[in-house]
Protein backbone atom coordinates (compact mmCIF):
# COMPACT_ATOMS: atom_id res chain seq x y z
CA UNK A 1 0.00 0.00 0.00
CA UNK A 2 1.49 3.35 -1.02
CA UNK A 3 1.96 6.17 1.43
CA UNK A 4 -0.73 8.19 -0.31
CA UNK A 5 -3.29 5.39 -0.03
CA UNK A 6 -2.52 4.90 3.63
CA UNK A 7 -2.89 8.62 4.19
CA UNK A 8 -6.28 8.65 2.46
CA UNK A 9 -7.40 5.70 4.59
CA UNK A 10 -6.26 7.44 7.77
CA UNK A 11 -8.17 10.58 6.75
CA UNK A 12 -11.29 8.52 6.00
CA UNK A 13 -11.06 6.86 9.42
CA UNK A 14 -10.68 10.25 11.06
CA UNK A 15 -13.76 11.52 9.22
CA UNK A 16 -15.64 8.43 10.44
CA UNK A 17 -14.57 9.11 14.02
CA UNK A 18 -15.62 12.76 13.75
CA UNK A 19 -18.97 11.57 12.36
CA UNK A 20 -19.49 9.37 15.42
CA UNK A 21 -18.67 12.27 17.75
CA UNK A 22 -20.93 14.72 15.91
CA UNK A 23 -23.83 12.25 15.78
CA UNK A 24 -23.52 11.46 19.47
CA UNK A 25 -23.21 15.13 20.43
CA UNK A 26 -26.17 16.35 18.39
CA UNK A 27 -28.53 13.51 19.29
CA UNK A 28 -27.86 13.26 23.04
CA UNK A 29 -31.60 13.43 23.93
CA UNK A 30 -32.53 10.73 21.39
CA UNK A 31 -29.63 8.51 22.47
CA UNK A 32 -30.69 8.87 26.11
CA UNK A 33 -34.20 7.73 25.23
CA UNK A 34 -32.72 4.84 23.23
CA UNK A 35 -30.61 3.75 26.21
CA UNK A 36 -33.73 3.90 28.40
CA UNK A 37 -35.34 1.37 26.07
CA UNK A 38 -37.35 3.51 23.69
CA UNK A 39 -37.48 2.88 19.90
CA UNK A 40 -37.00 -0.89 20.30
CA UNK A 41 -40.32 -1.73 18.66
CA UNK A 42 -41.10 1.34 16.61
CA UNK A 43 -39.48 4.65 15.78
CA UNK A 44 -42.57 6.45 16.92
CA UNK A 45 -41.74 9.38 19.18
CA UNK A 46 -43.78 9.15 22.38
CA UNK A 47 -43.45 12.84 23.07
CA UNK A 48 -44.71 13.74 19.58
CA UNK A 49 -47.44 11.11 19.45
CA UNK A 50 -48.47 10.38 23.05
CA UNK A 51 -51.82 8.97 21.92
CA UNK A 52 -50.46 6.37 19.51
CA UNK A 53 -49.39 2.93 20.70
CA UNK A 54 -48.92 -0.61 19.44
CA UNK A 55 -51.26 -3.34 20.64
CA UNK A 56 -51.18 -7.12 20.43
CA UNK A 57 -53.63 -9.27 18.50
CA UNK A 58 -55.37 -10.23 21.77
CA UNK A 59 -55.95 -6.58 22.69
CA UNK A 60 -57.17 -5.91 19.16
CA UNK A 61 -59.61 -8.81 19.34
CA UNK A 62 -60.92 -7.65 22.74
CA UNK A 63 -61.45 -4.12 21.43
CA UNK A 64 -63.27 -5.48 18.37
CA UNK A 65 -65.46 -7.81 20.46
CA UNK A 66 -66.24 -4.98 22.89
CA UNK A 67 -67.50 -2.90 20.00
CA UNK A 68 -66.21 0.35 21.45
CA UNK A 69 -63.45 0.99 18.94
CA UNK A 70 -63.54 2.13 15.33
CA UNK A 71 -61.34 -0.02 13.07
CA UNK A 72 -59.47 1.37 10.05
CA UNK A 73 -57.89 -0.76 7.34
CA UNK A 74 -54.88 0.95 5.75
CA UNK A 75 -54.47 -1.59 2.94
CA UNK A 76 -55.27 -0.98 -0.75
CA UNK A 77 -58.79 -1.54 -2.04
CA UNK A 78 -58.14 -5.00 -3.57
CA UNK A 79 -56.95 -6.82 -0.44
CA UNK A 80 -59.54 -4.94 1.63
CA UNK A 81 -62.32 -6.21 -0.64
CA UNK A 82 -61.13 -9.80 -0.33
CA UNK A 83 -61.39 -9.70 3.44
CA UNK A 84 -61.11 -7.31 6.37
CA UNK A 85 -61.94 -7.00 10.05
CA UNK A 86 -65.76 -6.85 10.22
CA UNK A 87 -66.84 -3.24 10.41
CA UNK A 88 -63.43 -1.82 9.53
CA UNK A 89 -63.43 1.22 7.26
CA UNK A 90 -60.88 1.40 4.49
CA UNK A 91 -58.64 4.42 4.81
CA UNK A 92 -55.35 4.39 2.88
CA UNK A 93 -52.46 6.09 4.65
CA UNK A 94 -51.76 8.28 1.60
CA UNK A 95 -55.31 9.66 1.25
CA UNK A 96 -55.64 13.41 0.71
CA UNK A 97 -56.09 15.46 3.88
CA UNK A 98 -59.59 16.53 2.82
CA UNK A 99 -60.69 12.93 2.23
CA UNK A 100 -59.21 11.76 5.52
CA UNK A 101 -60.98 14.57 7.39
CA UNK A 102 -64.26 13.71 5.68
CA UNK A 103 -64.03 10.01 6.61
CA UNK A 104 -63.40 10.72 10.29
CA UNK A 105 -65.65 13.78 10.50
CA UNK A 106 -68.41 12.20 12.54
CA UNK A 107 -66.11 10.21 14.81
CA UNK A 108 -65.71 11.59 18.32
CA UNK A 109 -62.10 12.50 19.05
CA UNK A 110 -62.20 10.66 22.40
CA UNK A 111 -63.06 7.34 20.79
CA UNK A 112 -60.55 4.52 20.52
CA UNK A 113 -59.32 3.88 16.99
CA UNK A 114 -57.58 0.72 15.85
CA UNK A 115 -55.59 0.75 12.61
CA UNK A 116 -53.91 -2.11 10.80
CA UNK A 117 -52.16 -2.93 7.52
CA UNK A 118 -50.90 -6.14 5.88
CA UNK A 119 -48.74 -7.23 8.79
CA UNK A 120 -45.08 -8.18 8.85
CA UNK A 121 -43.07 -5.02 8.32
CA UNK A 122 -45.88 -2.92 6.85
CA UNK A 123 -45.69 0.70 7.90
CA UNK A 124 -48.88 2.19 6.48
CA UNK A 125 -50.88 1.58 9.67
CA UNK A 126 -48.35 3.52 11.71
CA UNK A 127 -48.34 6.29 9.13
CA UNK A 128 -52.14 6.43 9.20
CA UNK A 129 -52.11 6.40 13.00
CA UNK A 130 -49.86 9.46 13.05
CA UNK A 131 -52.16 11.27 10.63
CA UNK A 132 -55.23 10.41 12.72
CA UNK A 133 -53.40 11.62 15.82
CA UNK A 134 -52.71 14.87 13.98
CA UNK A 135 -56.45 15.11 13.34
CA UNK A 136 -56.99 15.30 17.09
CA UNK A 137 -57.67 11.69 18.04
CA UNK A 138 -56.27 10.94 21.46
CA UNK A 139 -56.32 7.15 21.47
CA UNK A 140 -55.04 5.53 18.28
CA UNK A 141 -53.85 1.94 18.50
CA UNK A 142 -51.84 0.09 15.90
CA UNK A 143 -52.48 -3.62 15.57
CA UNK A 144 -48.90 -4.89 15.48
CA UNK A 145 -49.42 -8.17 13.59
CA UNK A 146 -51.73 -6.54 11.08
CA UNK A 147 -54.20 -8.37 8.88
CA UNK A 148 -51.85 -11.38 8.60
CA UNK A 149 -52.05 -12.09 12.34
CA UNK A 150 -55.82 -11.53 12.39
CA UNK A 151 -56.59 -13.92 9.55
CA UNK A 152 -54.05 -16.53 10.67
CA UNK A 153 -55.71 -16.62 14.08
CA UNK A 154 -58.97 -17.49 12.34
CA UNK A 155 -60.79 -14.41 13.62
CA UNK A 156 -64.00 -13.25 11.91
CA UNK A 157 -63.67 -11.72 8.45
CA UNK A 158 -65.93 -9.65 6.27
CA UNK A 159 -65.83 -9.29 2.48
CA UNK A 160 -66.86 -6.26 0.44
CA UNK A 161 -70.26 -6.75 -1.23
CA UNK A 162 -68.89 -7.02 -4.78
CA UNK A 163 -66.47 -9.73 -3.72
CA UNK A 164 -69.16 -12.05 -2.35
CA UNK B 1 -4.26 20.92 -16.88
CA UNK B 2 -6.56 23.90 -16.40
CA UNK B 3 -9.49 21.81 -17.60
CA UNK B 4 -8.61 19.06 -15.11
CA UNK B 5 -8.42 21.59 -12.33
CA UNK B 6 -11.84 22.98 -13.25
CA UNK B 7 -13.36 19.48 -13.41
CA UNK B 8 -11.86 18.67 -10.02
CA UNK B 9 -13.35 21.83 -8.52
CA UNK B 10 -16.81 21.22 -10.05
CA UNK B 11 -16.90 17.56 -8.99
CA UNK B 12 -15.75 18.41 -5.48
CA UNK B 13 -18.37 21.11 -5.08
CA UNK B 14 -21.29 19.21 -6.65
CA UNK B 15 -20.58 15.89 -4.93
CA UNK B 16 -19.73 17.51 -1.61
CA UNK B 17 -22.83 19.69 -1.82
CA UNK B 18 -25.11 16.73 -2.53
CA UNK B 19 -23.70 14.82 0.44
CA UNK B 20 -23.97 17.76 2.81
CA UNK B 21 -27.57 18.32 1.71
CA UNK B 22 -28.50 14.63 1.98
CA UNK B 23 -26.96 14.51 5.45
CA UNK B 24 -28.69 17.62 6.78
CA UNK B 25 -32.11 16.42 5.60
CA UNK B 26 -31.59 13.19 7.56
CA UNK B 27 -30.23 14.87 10.69
CA UNK B 28 -33.44 16.90 10.88
CA UNK B 29 -35.65 13.77 10.83
CA UNK B 30 -33.61 11.04 12.50
CA UNK B 31 -36.57 8.79 13.34
CA UNK B 32 -37.93 8.91 9.80
CA UNK B 33 -34.51 7.99 8.48
CA UNK B 34 -34.25 5.16 11.01
CA UNK B 35 -37.53 3.81 9.68
CA UNK B 36 -36.18 4.11 6.13
CA UNK B 37 -33.19 1.98 7.07
CA UNK B 38 -35.40 -0.54 8.87
CA UNK B 39 -37.60 -0.85 5.78
CA UNK B 40 -34.68 -2.33 3.83
CA UNK B 41 -35.13 -5.36 6.13
CA UNK B 42 -31.40 -5.90 6.30
CA UNK B 43 -30.63 -4.85 9.86
CA UNK B 44 -32.64 -4.86 13.08
CA UNK B 45 -34.38 -2.10 14.96
CA UNK B 46 -31.44 -1.15 17.19
CA UNK B 47 -28.88 -1.02 14.39
CA UNK B 48 -31.27 1.01 12.21
CA UNK B 49 -31.57 3.57 15.00
CA UNK B 50 -27.82 3.88 15.53
CA UNK B 51 -27.10 4.06 11.79
CA UNK B 52 -29.67 6.87 11.50
CA UNK B 53 -27.87 8.79 14.24
CA UNK B 54 -24.36 8.50 12.79
CA UNK B 55 -24.57 7.94 9.02
CA UNK B 56 -25.91 11.44 8.17
CA UNK B 57 -22.97 13.03 10.00
CA UNK B 58 -20.54 10.92 8.02
CA UNK B 59 -22.19 12.28 4.85
CA UNK B 60 -22.11 15.90 6.07
CA UNK B 61 -18.49 15.81 7.23
CA UNK B 62 -17.17 13.96 4.18
CA UNK B 63 -19.09 16.39 1.93
CA UNK B 64 -17.84 19.43 3.80
CA UNK B 65 -14.22 18.24 3.75
CA UNK B 66 -14.53 17.57 0.02
CA UNK B 67 -15.83 21.08 -0.68
CA UNK B 68 -13.20 22.68 1.54
CA UNK B 69 -10.46 20.65 -0.09
CA UNK B 70 -9.19 19.54 3.31
CA UNK B 71 -8.29 15.83 3.58
CA UNK B 72 -9.56 15.73 0.02
CA UNK B 73 -8.65 12.14 -0.78
CA UNK B 74 -9.88 10.86 2.57
CA UNK B 75 -13.21 12.58 1.99
CA UNK B 76 -13.41 11.24 -1.58
CA UNK B 77 -12.58 7.76 -0.30
CA UNK B 78 -15.33 7.96 2.34
CA UNK B 79 -17.90 9.17 -0.19
CA UNK B 80 -16.89 6.61 -2.82
CA UNK B 81 -17.07 3.86 -0.20
CA UNK B 82 -20.56 4.99 0.85
CA UNK B 83 -21.69 5.10 -2.79
CA UNK B 84 -20.40 1.57 -3.48
CA UNK B 85 -22.33 0.46 -0.39
CA UNK B 86 -25.52 2.28 -1.53
CA UNK B 87 -25.29 0.72 -5.01
CA UNK B 88 -24.83 -2.81 -3.64
CA UNK B 89 -27.63 -2.22 -1.12
CA UNK B 90 -30.02 -1.02 -3.84
CA UNK B 91 -29.21 -3.96 -6.14
CA UNK B 92 -29.62 -6.48 -3.31
CA UNK B 93 -32.93 -4.88 -2.31
CA UNK B 94 -34.17 -5.02 -5.91
CA UNK B 95 -33.09 -8.66 -6.20
CA UNK B 96 -34.99 -9.49 -3.00
CA UNK B 97 -38.07 -7.82 -4.49
CA UNK B 98 -38.49 -5.38 -1.60
CA UNK B 99 -40.39 -2.22 -2.42
CA UNK B 100 -38.85 0.56 -0.37
CA UNK B 101 -38.26 4.31 -0.45
CA UNK B 102 -34.55 4.76 -1.05
CA UNK B 103 -34.27 7.28 1.80
CA UNK B 104 -31.55 9.08 -0.13
CA UNK B 105 -32.73 12.66 0.35
CA UNK B 106 -35.28 12.45 3.16
CA UNK B 107 -38.86 13.16 2.15
CA UNK B 108 -37.77 13.91 -1.45
CA UNK B 109 -36.86 10.26 -1.84
CA UNK B 110 -38.20 8.06 -4.54
CA UNK B 111 -38.50 4.30 -4.74
CA UNK B 112 -35.32 2.32 -4.64
CA UNK B 113 -34.56 1.13 -8.20
CA UNK B 114 -32.45 1.55 -11.32
CA UNK B 115 -32.75 5.35 -11.22
CA UNK B 116 -31.04 5.38 -7.84
CA UNK B 117 -28.33 2.97 -9.07
CA UNK B 118 -27.49 5.17 -12.08
CA UNK B 119 -27.45 8.34 -9.97
CA UNK B 120 -25.14 6.70 -7.46
CA UNK B 121 -22.90 5.45 -10.29
CA UNK B 122 -22.63 8.98 -11.71
CA UNK B 123 -21.69 10.28 -8.26
CA UNK B 124 -19.24 7.41 -7.80
CA UNK B 125 -17.44 8.41 -11.03
CA UNK B 126 -17.06 11.95 -9.67
CA UNK B 127 -15.84 10.56 -6.35
CA UNK B 128 -13.25 8.32 -8.01
CA UNK B 129 -12.06 11.22 -10.20
CA UNK B 130 -11.43 13.32 -7.10
CA UNK B 131 -9.88 10.37 -5.26
CA UNK B 132 -7.45 9.54 -8.07
CA UNK B 133 -6.47 13.12 -8.98
CA UNK B 134 -2.91 13.81 -7.87
CA UNK B 135 -2.44 15.87 -4.76
CA UNK B 136 -0.30 19.03 -4.79
CA UNK B 137 2.60 17.15 -3.22
CA UNK B 138 2.44 14.47 -5.93
CA UNK B 139 2.44 17.13 -8.61
CA UNK B 140 5.48 18.83 -7.12
CA UNK B 141 7.35 15.54 -7.07
CA UNK B 142 6.33 14.78 -10.64
CA UNK B 143 7.52 18.18 -11.90
CA UNK B 144 10.82 17.83 -9.98
CA UNK B 145 11.43 14.54 -11.75
CA UNK B 146 10.80 16.22 -15.09
CA UNK B 147 13.27 18.95 -14.26
CA UNK B 148 15.94 16.52 -13.19
CA UNK B 149 15.69 14.17 -16.13
CA UNK B 150 17.07 16.41 -18.93
CA UNK B 151 20.15 17.15 -16.84
CA UNK B 152 20.94 13.44 -16.62
CA UNK B 153 21.16 13.13 -20.37
CA UNK B 154 24.67 13.26 -21.77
Amino acid sequence: MSGETRKALRQALAIGALGLLAGAAVHVPLLKRFVRGEFRETFLSRSEYPGVRLITLQEGEDLWAGGGAVFFDARPEGPYGEGHVPGALRLAAEEEDAWLSAVVEGVHRERTLVVYCEGGDCQSSLHLAKRLHDQGFKDVRVLAGGWKAWTEAGLPEEKSRDQE
Amino acid sequence: MIRNKAALFVFRTVLGGLFVYAGIVKVLEPLDFAQNIRNYRLVGQEFSFLAAIFLPWLEILAGAFLIAGVWRRGAALTISGLLVFFIVLTLVTMARGIDVDCGCFGSLSRKSGWGVVFEDLAMLLMGLYVLLSPTKKNKREASRELEVKPAEEP
